[in-house]
């Protein structure tokens, strides 16, 4: 026997059993939970003291009233002659928000919206608002207790917005918590904060706020209210900040709701590649057309995330270019109400704006960052939450014990399936498809997405 | 025996995957033929179908009416409710609010009342207008005196500027061209357009307007004018579209000077790599390491300052409304960058631009994208320049024997070596590196521009001595 190719292969065979060992031991390292990072629970986030820091835990109603002469000053500034382009030959909404359309809304914000801001303004109030001094930071939210409670179980629930959305999204969907149904013995006490920088909560005066730094203020904030166990329902940054809060604190989380379900560890990442590669391995093949793997994520992140890349980066540049110009802001933020509720819209000369949404809704949106002045802290998120800093503490590799549920509402910017989600949520008990929605489930089909959560409460708590 | 066909099967298996790679590798690399391009499209409004192009040049002075100086002054004084800057944060995060605050104050207060002496000093080029491809089309021309004929070989130039410029650029260049110097025996013809899209030019109505049409359009100008073979010298834009100028109309380049020398290809990509780790068996000089070495940093520079390009691309018109609508927003917007394309020592420094650029050119700038509504057209460019049209073009992988100069401003973005743009340039005559200076060469170091784009026409040897 020839002993130079015998050793050789010999060599070869020897070389790749031990490639695959030391790639199964990654493998499997990769996918050990990771530790709980150790986070300061009472970081203060004000503006700088002169002395030691009392925080006043006075929980106050809250108005939200708007000065007159903001709505004036807004109303003289819709006055001006529109300084826009007309779109491109043909063009919907392929190179961005379409002009004809944004002098459409500008015009009814001006001659409908504007003259109607005290009944608009009333709406708003139509929840209780109230405001608690949290690690330095005045924290807006609303507090919802059940209109009819008779008969049924009432759970807390922290109901968490993301961006560019605000408390607004959920006006249709707390009623239905607060109010039961058959569909359910559970009725909910809603607490739906705005989220530090946006709305009514005021942002952070210094570098770090980031989503997990964000959770610890809402579980304070849950605390503070007297929750010591509640549980957690959101989409967007609601979602992300709900994940890190349900990895963070397991022992207040009940259960874990999410629209927008994601796995951000190494193994996620991982097994999202494998995933792309072969899909049936990881895919149920009934939901196959949900799931456009790793190629729809890269094309998705080109497209659609050159908004989140200037405002991880440049966040005061483009907060500044925002701030106090309305026609920019409506613009900027209701591109996201168009793409986001459905991707195909951006074929559309109208965006699609008003099929699910009326003006009104979407202006209401709007209105809540112009009156609070909040474009700038509201997109500061993006830096604090994707720089190094956030990566180190690897809150993303932290299991979630609590029961866990994921909708995935078809048209939602992209989605992570079940087998991707599975070190992160080792208690996945709910997982839901629907065939309509986007990115916006609250505000878009409350109805379905009350629901879902309803059933997913159901199995959660039963099996405590 | 049967380890004989074991390992004469893996052999044969790592063969055809290493042949394979190679046919893949060829084709990405290999370089491709020129291709046809139609060089007299319709941009203007409508079909076209009854165009009787107009072939006239008109005078043109910048004249800006006194209602829409006071417009602006009004917009500047409403109360500002920017956001405090985050603590101990100077730049970091983006355009500083406080600096936004006194920019904003200086642009009201100083500069919009000395308005008409920087509109007098704007028309102290003389420009035009004229319509190509239905699209009017503003320029700068400036000739060289008869004197100055009488002593120097005069060749036509055409200086194409880029984003966030304007042919503001160049108010400080253009003098240094057309006159007489003891720097070499050459003067310029300059013709300074503001592109399609920018400045006072038109923009165009219809998807479609890349790159490579805006040579076409810039090629077609400099024949409207009477030159039929000129020099190209341009950064940012500027220098992609020299470049395309160069590929697509040689005939008519007599030598293309950059002063942001890219070169986007498999090929240059993966010798950029090899530069990064072997400098040394590249460059010819120790000197010119920094602009090459630290490639990763370079890289995560580059995604740290790209986030405009990115919106830009994919939503002009979303990012162009909102500047569009407020000069505090456009301000900030366009200041970022002259804030960051200085020195990496100055970029946290609350003097970087008034030290650098002086704050009366930045704010004639600024007007010229202000008053010209010039933020959406401009940005559209970015979107049609990464379309798959213009990405299926390949022009970096076409090769062009026009003679080429490339200097490389220390802290401007990366640039590809020698090594790198010979696979496209097959005539470089000209390769400088500058230990100082950034993107905005013309602005910040006309002198310096100007020897080396004098040394590149020197070199092309169009003059025996």
């Amino acid at each position: 026997m020839p002993s130079a190719a015998s050793t050789t292969v010999r060599i070869l065979i020897g070389g790749l059993t031990l490639l695959v060992a030391v790639g199964y031991k990654n493998y499997r390292d990769l996918g050990a939970p990771g530790k709980r990072p150790n986070l300061d629970n009472n970081e203060y986030w004000g503006p700088q003291l002169k002395g030691a820091y009392q925080e006043n835990k006075a929980i106050r109603p809250y108005d939200i009233s708007v000065a007159p002469e903001l709505i004036a000053d807004l109303k003289t500034q819709l006055e001006r002659p529109l300084k826009v382009h007309d779109p491109l030959e043909g063009i919907g909404f392929e190179y961005g928000f379409n002009s004809n359309e944004l002098k459409k809304v500008v015009k009814y914000w001006r001659d409908d919206y504007l003259p109607n801001w005290s009944k608009r303004e009333e709406f708003l109030k139509k929840f209780q608002h109230f405001q608690t001094e949290i690690q330095g930071l005045k924290i807006h939210f609303i507090h919802a207790k059940p209109t009819n409670a008779k008969g049924k179980k009432v759970v807390p629930l922290l109901l968490m917005h993301g961006w560019p959305g605000t408390v607004r999204e959920f006006y249709d969907f707390i009623p239905l918590l607060t109010k039961g149904s058959d569909k359910s013995e559970y009725v909910f006490e809603v607490i739906a904060p705005s989220l530090p920088g946006y709305g009514w909560s005021q942002g952070a005066s210094r570098p770090g706020m980031g989503v997990a730094q964000v959770a610890v203020i809402m579980r304070n904030l849950m605390l503070r209210l007297g929750f010591d166990k509640f549980l957690i329902q959101g989409g967007d940054w609601g979602s992300i900040i709900g994940s890190n809060l349900a990895s963070l604190f397991p022992e207040n989380t009940v259960g874990y709701h999410s629209n927008m379900c994601n796995n951000n560890s190494p193994m996620g990442h991982l097994r999202m590649l494998l995933s792309s590669i072969i899909p049936s391995f990881y895919i149920d093949s009934q939901y196959a057309q949900y799931y456009g793997g790793i190629g729809k994520i890269f094309i998705t992140l080109l497209e659609e995330f050159g908004y989140a890349h200037i405002q991880a980066t440049k966040p005061d540049t483009i907060g500044a270019a925002l701030t106090h110009n309305p026609v920019g802001l409506a613009a900027y933020i209701l591109e996201k109400f168009s793409t986001w509720t459905n991707p195909a819209y951006k074929n559309l000369k109208d965006g699609g704006l008003t099929k699910y949404f009326t003006y009104d809704q979407l202006l209401d949106n709007i209105m809540i960052y112009y009156v609070t002045n909040s474009i700038t802290t509201s997109v500061r998120l993006y830096s604090e939450s994707m720089g190094k800093a956030q990566q180190d503490l690897n809150v993303d590799s932290v299991p979630v014990k609590a029961p866990v549920a994921c909708a995935r509402f078809a048209h939602e910017i992209f989605h992570v399936p079940d087998s991707v989600l599975a070190n992160k949520f080792p208690n996945l008990i709910q997982s839901t498809h629907y065939p309509d929605g986007g990115h916006f489930p609250a505000f878009q089909v409350p109805e379905q997405l009350y629901a879902d959560f309803v059933s997913f409460v159901q199995k959660a708590l039963k099996s405590n | 025996m049967k380890c004989l066909v074991i390992f004469g099967l893996i052999v044969a298996i790592f063969a055809s995957i290493a042949g394979y790679g190679y046919l893949v590798f060829t084709d990405l690399t290999r370089p491709l033929p020129r291709p046809a391009f139609k060089d007299d499209t319709y941009w203007g409004p409508g079909d076209g179908k009854n165009y009787k192009p107009d072939t006239k040049i008109y005078d043109f002075v910048v004249d800006v009416p006194k209602a829409e100086i006071q417009d602006l002054r009004q917009q500047l004084n409403r109360t500002l409710r920017l956001t405090e800057p985050l603590e101990g944060i100077a730049f970091e995060y983006g355009f500083n609010t406080n600096a936004l605050a006194q920019f904003v104050e200086y642009w009201r207060d100083k500069y919009l009342t000395k308005w008409n002496q920087r509109q007098d000093y704007l028309n102290s080029l003389k420009q035009y207008k004229t319509e190509i491809q239905g699209l009017n089309i503003h320029f700068i021309h400036e000739r060289v005196s008869e004197e100055v004929a009488e002593k120097k070989h005069v060749y036509p130039l055409l200086l194409l500027h880029g984003w966030p410029g304007s042919v503001r650029e160049f108010y400080d260049f253009i003098p240094m061209l057309v006159k007489d110097q003891n720097i070499s025996d050459y003067a310029f013809d300059v013709v300074a357009p503001s592109l399609v899209g920018y400045g006072w030019s038109d923009a165009a109505t219809r998807v479609g307007f890349n790159a490579a049409e805006m040579a076409t359009v810039m090629r077609n100008l400099m024949l409207r004018l009477g030159h039929k073979k000129f020099f190209v010298q341009g950064g940012d834009w500027g220098s992609i579209i020299g470049s395309n100028l160069a590929t697509l109309y040689p005939e008519n380049v007599l030598g293309y000077h950059s002063n942001m020398c890219v070169l986007n290809t498999p090929l240059s990509i993966l010798k950029g790599i090899y530069t990064h780790y072997y400098p040394e068996k590249v460059l010819r000089s120790r000197m010119f390491y920094d602009h090459h070495v630290g490639i990763w940093e370079k890289y995560q520079d580059l995604l740290i300052e790209s986030g405009y390009f990115h919106i830009q691309a994919t939503k002009p018109d979303t990012i162009g409304a909102a500047l569009d609508s407020s000069p505090v927003a456009l301000a900030a917007y366009i200041l970022e960058k002259f804030q960051t394309c200085t020195s990496p020592s100055l970029k946290q420094d609350f003097g970087a631009i008034v030290t650098i650029f002086g704050l009366e050119a930045v704010l004639d700038n600024l007007m010229i994208y202000y008053l010209n509504n010039a933020a959406t057209t401009a940005a559209r460019f970015y979107a049609e320049n990464t379309s798959k049209t213009y990405r299926d073009l390949q022009l970096d992988r076409v090769q062009t024997d026009v003679p080429m100069g490339c200097c490389r401003f220390r802290f401007d973005l990366p640039s590809a070596s020698e090594w790198q743009l010979k696979d496209k340039f097959t005539n470089i005559k000209h390769n400088m590196y500058f230990q100082h200076g950034s993107h905005f060469a013309a602005m910040e170091m006309p002198s310096m521009l100007f020897n080396d784009f004098n040394e590149f026409v020197k070199k092309i040897g169009l003059h025996t001595e």
